[in-house]
């Protein structure tokens, strides 16, 4: 695969870094932090960046798993998770080919409306359901925002086993 | 989402996910747990010194209220004896451990350490050693969630210490004070005026405080006051709370069998309806 970013071929990807970093994800969102609004969600990160780069290793179907799994641990209707996160899969998954070929930046302003729409998804739900909106939990837009501006990080982070060098010469590096 | 939201006909499932879910979930407590122990343990002598001096005089405190309320209490029951009135239950304390606070936006809930398997029911109130913290809203078998007071609509019937008037304190969503409604614009409240659980929902056990009222707004165009009140226990603040194992079972009494010595018929001709006796608890 193509690093547009800078121009060379990507090494192949390992599946069990791809697993591994949704596990580690999946930690990170169990962190005990609090009941705060802006705690960005590593795992609809990671779930959308592997998306994006690998749709052949994290399909729908594992991003609804994960949705369950964060379901139960959020106390929320069962499936709240699960369905946002597969549609935003969906999303991601078709999109991957125009927003691939972006620069970084650019990339997390396209995946700007996919992360809102996973923050202010069960506050939607919530409303069609009961019908009353709770216009304190909108704050959601903040952690969207936030996981907009990790964005290159993560590209950073979980490409860096796939840009390393092929053959390295220990006598000349670089 | 429906078929939750309506039936609740998948917790079987959350509670397998749970049971794959915890296990992780208190490998991530540990960095915090480890943090908190060694802050603990850094506490200088001083410290701990002082605190065990209050901890004396508090505890000899207590064990002199204790000795007194039971004396009370027994004086309590008999009275309620002799005057044919339904004793208070009794209830048993389960302690439990606050795990964490699940990042929800809509609800204000805590999970516990304790479940089913440990004899929590679904609505046992939970309490620390200030006042009530909230009820369990769903059971898992080691584990427990429970809606705190500041949960949006929570409802718990309350009475006023001071003059025993009875309403209900509703929870107005995440850091919001406590509201007490329909109310008229006359009753009888005062700005720091204590709210004790009434005991009349058959869930609260009677005598809890639950809050205290913060701020009056009197509405007489509407006949109407909006009452704002604070939860008295600090609801996101300790660890350590109780669980209230409480089940008062409101059985109907046998009829009195009061026929007087002026002869007069009982109260139970046929063709009357039968009803309890008022005032009962």
């Amino acid at each position: 695969m193509i690093d547009f970013q800078s121009g060379y071929i990507l090494r192949p990807v390992n599946p069990v870094f791809i697993y591994f970093s949704l596990f580690c994800a999946l930690l990170l969102n169990l962190l005990p932090i609090g009941n705060y609004g802006w705690v960005p969600d590593w795992l609809v990160l990671c779930i959308v960046f592997w998306n994006i780069h690998q749709h052949r290793y994290v399909s729908v179907i594992t991003a609804f798993i994960l949705g369950l799994m964060m379901d139960v641990h959020n106390s929320d209707l069962l499936g709240l998770h699960a369905f946002s996160y597969s549609l935003v899969a969906y999303v991601a998954i078709s999109w991957h080919r125009r927003i691939v070929a972006l620069t970084v930046l650019s990339q997390a302003m396209h995946l700007l409306p996919i992360f809102l729409l996973v923050s202010l998804f069960p506050v939607l739900a919530h409303w069609l359901l009961s019908g009353d909106l709770y216009w304190w939990a909108l704050t959601g837009a903040i952690q969207a925002l936030i996981e907009a501006m990790l964005w290159p990080i993560a590209t950073r982070v979980l490409l860096a086993p796939q840009r390393r060098p092929i053959d390295v010469d220990h006598n000349r590096p670089l | 989402m429906l078929i939750d939201f309506r039936f609740k006909a998948l917790d079987p499932i959350r509670n397998n996910v749970n049971w794959i879910l915890r296990p992780l979930e208190y490998v991530m407590m540990m960095p915090r747990n480890a943090f908190e122990s060694t802050s603990e343990y850094f506490t200088t002598r001083s410290t701990l010194d002082q605190e065990n001096q209050v901890m004396k005089v508090r505890q000899a405190e207590l064990s002199l209220l204790a000795n007194q309320s039971e004396f009370l209490m027994v004086e309590n029951q008999n009275l309620r004896e002799l005057m044919a009135l339904q004793k208070q239950v009794p209830f048993k304390t389960l302690p439990v451990e606050i795990l964490f606070n699940p990042p929800n936006p809509i609800s204000q809930r805590i999970v516990i350490n304790r479940g089913s398997n440990d004899g929590l029911k679904l609505g046992n109130p939970i309490a620390n050693d200030s006042g009530i913290l909230g009820q369990v809203v769903r059971l898992y078998d080691r584990s427990a969630e429970v809606s705190l007071l500041e949960d949006r609509d929570f409802a718990v019937p309350v009475q006023v210490a001071r003059n025993g008037l009875r309403a209900a304190v509703f929870g107005a969503g995440r850091g919001n004070p406590l509201e007490l409604r329909y109310l008229p614009v006359a009753s009888d409240l005062e700005v720091g005026d204590i709210l004790l659980t009434s005991g009349i929902d058959g869930i609260y056990p009677p005598g809890f405080a639950v809050a205290v009222i913060s701020k009056i707004e009197r509405n007489a165009d509407k006949n109407s006051s909006n009452v704002f009140c604070v939860p008295v226990a600090a609801v996101n603040r300790y660890r350590q709370a109780l669980a209230l194992l409480y089940d008062p079972q409101f059985d109907a009494k046998a009829p009195v069998n009061n026929k007087s010595a002026t002869g007069t018929p009982s109260t139970n001709t046929p063709g009357r309806r039968q009803t309890r006796a008022r005032g009962m608890q």
